[in-house]
């Protein structure tokens, strides 16, 4: 009876990694990602007032879930050295700005889609790609989110989409203006199109 | 003399039984050879009441309101004096293994008057004429029927993708393509459905030939704008080219390249395709800081991404 339980736990001890699969980051990021997911499913907030909810819910998980300083500084590259301590501040706020205006509109208009999670493949030690995959309609959309670990938390620092990374399409843009001009010039650039929007 | 009638039940019973033959071979080594990544995959559905929910609305409402009306009033600077406090040194001077960047060196654009030039053309021709039409078409044709559109003429390249797939070295994915070509063609109904894709879950491995040619080691060169068909390189350009001509409804009606007829699908084809994708453009062209830059990058990542791999 005994050796028959022992035996019995260690099947089960055996059968358990199986349903343990992926590590932190890609747990973290699934989970935001699923919350996501649930509050643009949510059938409780419909019409402009729902909406207005919606976004600040969204803005309380992309704010958990970016790390908006790393973003920023992968983004402008070594060209981040050039900015005082000052305009780096402003420059991540206004980014994320910028970021925001523009993705949380997109996101809004989805409504069915389904996302599969794949897998994480590891780019360093403290650097995780989580790769998923978006069905829908039309097709399957490869998104594919890199997270760095940050004071025991994961944090996103880029996203690609169909193989196009997001700060690596900044990068070139910010390139493009911060080649013959200072900080300054991409600061008011930045400035002028978040201050269209309000 | 074998009469037409007798011709054609022979001809067609033929081709039933190579079908037939073809589905039950392939089929099971289809399978094999493309196995869905089951195990490891998980879905995110949604489910109104998880814990996820509970979990976010428990936080949120009083909450955000009060974060949003601070982002709101508050100027920049003491919306971030609440991060200092967690890390000063986050603003620090970076070191570029710090950041993992790669000294990367910028694209070839020697045509860039002329291509922002052709940019802005596309970009109204895409609000004036395909955004509107394609605007009309989603509110006249129904989503299954411009799905069972969308899955006809993705069918009907399969040439292209068996074709390169093996140019390419991957026997594998050509015949993995052919398989789905039958499938579709006899299950799916002449490919109105991916019944390879919804029934067998058989993934397929898209190509082309600027695909093929960049495999080679043919470099991206330099870029280039085209009038309606937008982003390309010589070698891309080449490539449309060389796949439009192993696109079968190119030989529709009569042995030119280009006539009224195929043009005329390739049209319906992108004016279908355009019905799924109204708005993404938008907010390309939102998000961006300068758009031509960025679509042009977008490109550029999108091409190498696939050769690559």
């Amino acid at each position: 009876m005994k050796k028959s339980f022992r035996i019995f736990m260690l099947v089960l001890m055996m059968m358990l990694p199986i349903y343990v699969f992926g590590g932190a980051p890609f747990d973290t990021v699934k989970m935001n990602v699923g919350s996501v997911l649930e509050i643009l499913g949510d059938p409780k907030l419909k019409g402009d007032a729902g909406r207005k909810v919606k976004e600040q819910k969204l803005e309380v998980i992309a704010d958990k879930m970016f790390d908006y300083i790393e973003l920023s500084k992968r983004t402008l590259g070594l060209n981040w050295n050039k900015f005082t301590q000052e305009q780096r501040k402003e420059f991540v706020d206004l980014f994320k700005t910028v970021l925001k205006d523009a993705y949380v509109d997109k996101i809004m208009t989805y409504t069915n889609e389904r996302v599969n999670f794949t897998k994480e493949v590891s780019l360093s030690e403290t650097t995780y790609e989580i790769q998923s995959v978006v069905v829908r309609k039309s097709g399957e959309v490869p998104i594919f989110y890199r997270a760095i670990k940050k004071e025991n938390s994961w944090k996103v620092y880029d996203v690609i989409v169909e193989g196009v990374s997001l700060i690596n399409n900044y990068r070139t843009q910010f390139r493009e203006i911060l080649g013959n001009n200072p900080p300054e010039t991409l600061l008011e650039t930045l400035r002028k199109k978040v201050g269209k929007r309000q | 003399m074998m009469s037409l009638k007798k011709i054609i039940w022979i001809r067609g019973l033929t081709t039933i039984v190579f079908l037939v033959s073809c589905l039950l071979l392939e089929c099971p080594l289809l399978l094999y050879a493309a196995p869905v990544d089951t195990d490891k995959a998980d879905t995110i559905v949604f489910e109104t009441q998880s814990e996820l929910v509970k979990q976010s609305e428990e936080e949120t409402p009083e909450k955000t309101l009060d974060r949003y009306e601070d982002a709101k009033i508050e100027e920049a600077t003491t919306v971030l004096s609440s991060k200092e406090e967690d890390g000063i040194e986050a603003y620090e001077d970076v070191t570029s293994d710090e950041i993992g960047v790669v000294e990367e060196q910028g694209i070839a654009d020697p045509f860039e008057f002329l291509n922002r030039g052709v940019y802005h053309f596309n970009d109204k021709v895409y609000f004036w004429v395909w955004k509107p039409i394609s605007q009309g078409y989603k509110y006249v044709v129904p989503e299954g029927i411009r799905g069972i559109f969308s899955s006809f003429y993705e069918n009907i390249k399969a040439p292209v993708r068996i074709i390169n797939n093996l140019l390419q070295g991957k026997p594998k994915f050509a015949a993995i393509e052919l398989g789905k070509f039958l499938i579709n063609s006899t299950l799916g109904v002449g490919g109105l459905r991916n019944c390879a894709k919804e029934c067998f879950g058989i993934e397929g491995r898209n190509a082309d030939f600027g695909q093929t040619l960049g495999k080679y080691g043919a470099g991206f060169g330099f870029y280039i704008v085209l009038p309606f068909l937008g982003p390309s390189n010589p070698r891309d350009g080449v490539g449309w080219l060389v796949d439009w001509t192993l696109r079968p409804t190119t030989y529709i009606s009569t042995d030119q390249w280009f006539d009224l007829q195929s043009v005329g699908l390739f049209v319906h084809e992108k004016v279908n395709d355009t019905s799924f994708h109204i708005g993404e453009y938008e907010i390309l062209k939102e998000a961006a800081i300068d758009p031509y830059i960025a679509m042009r990058d977008a490109y550029v990542q999108y091409r190498t991404k696939l050769i690559e791999r």
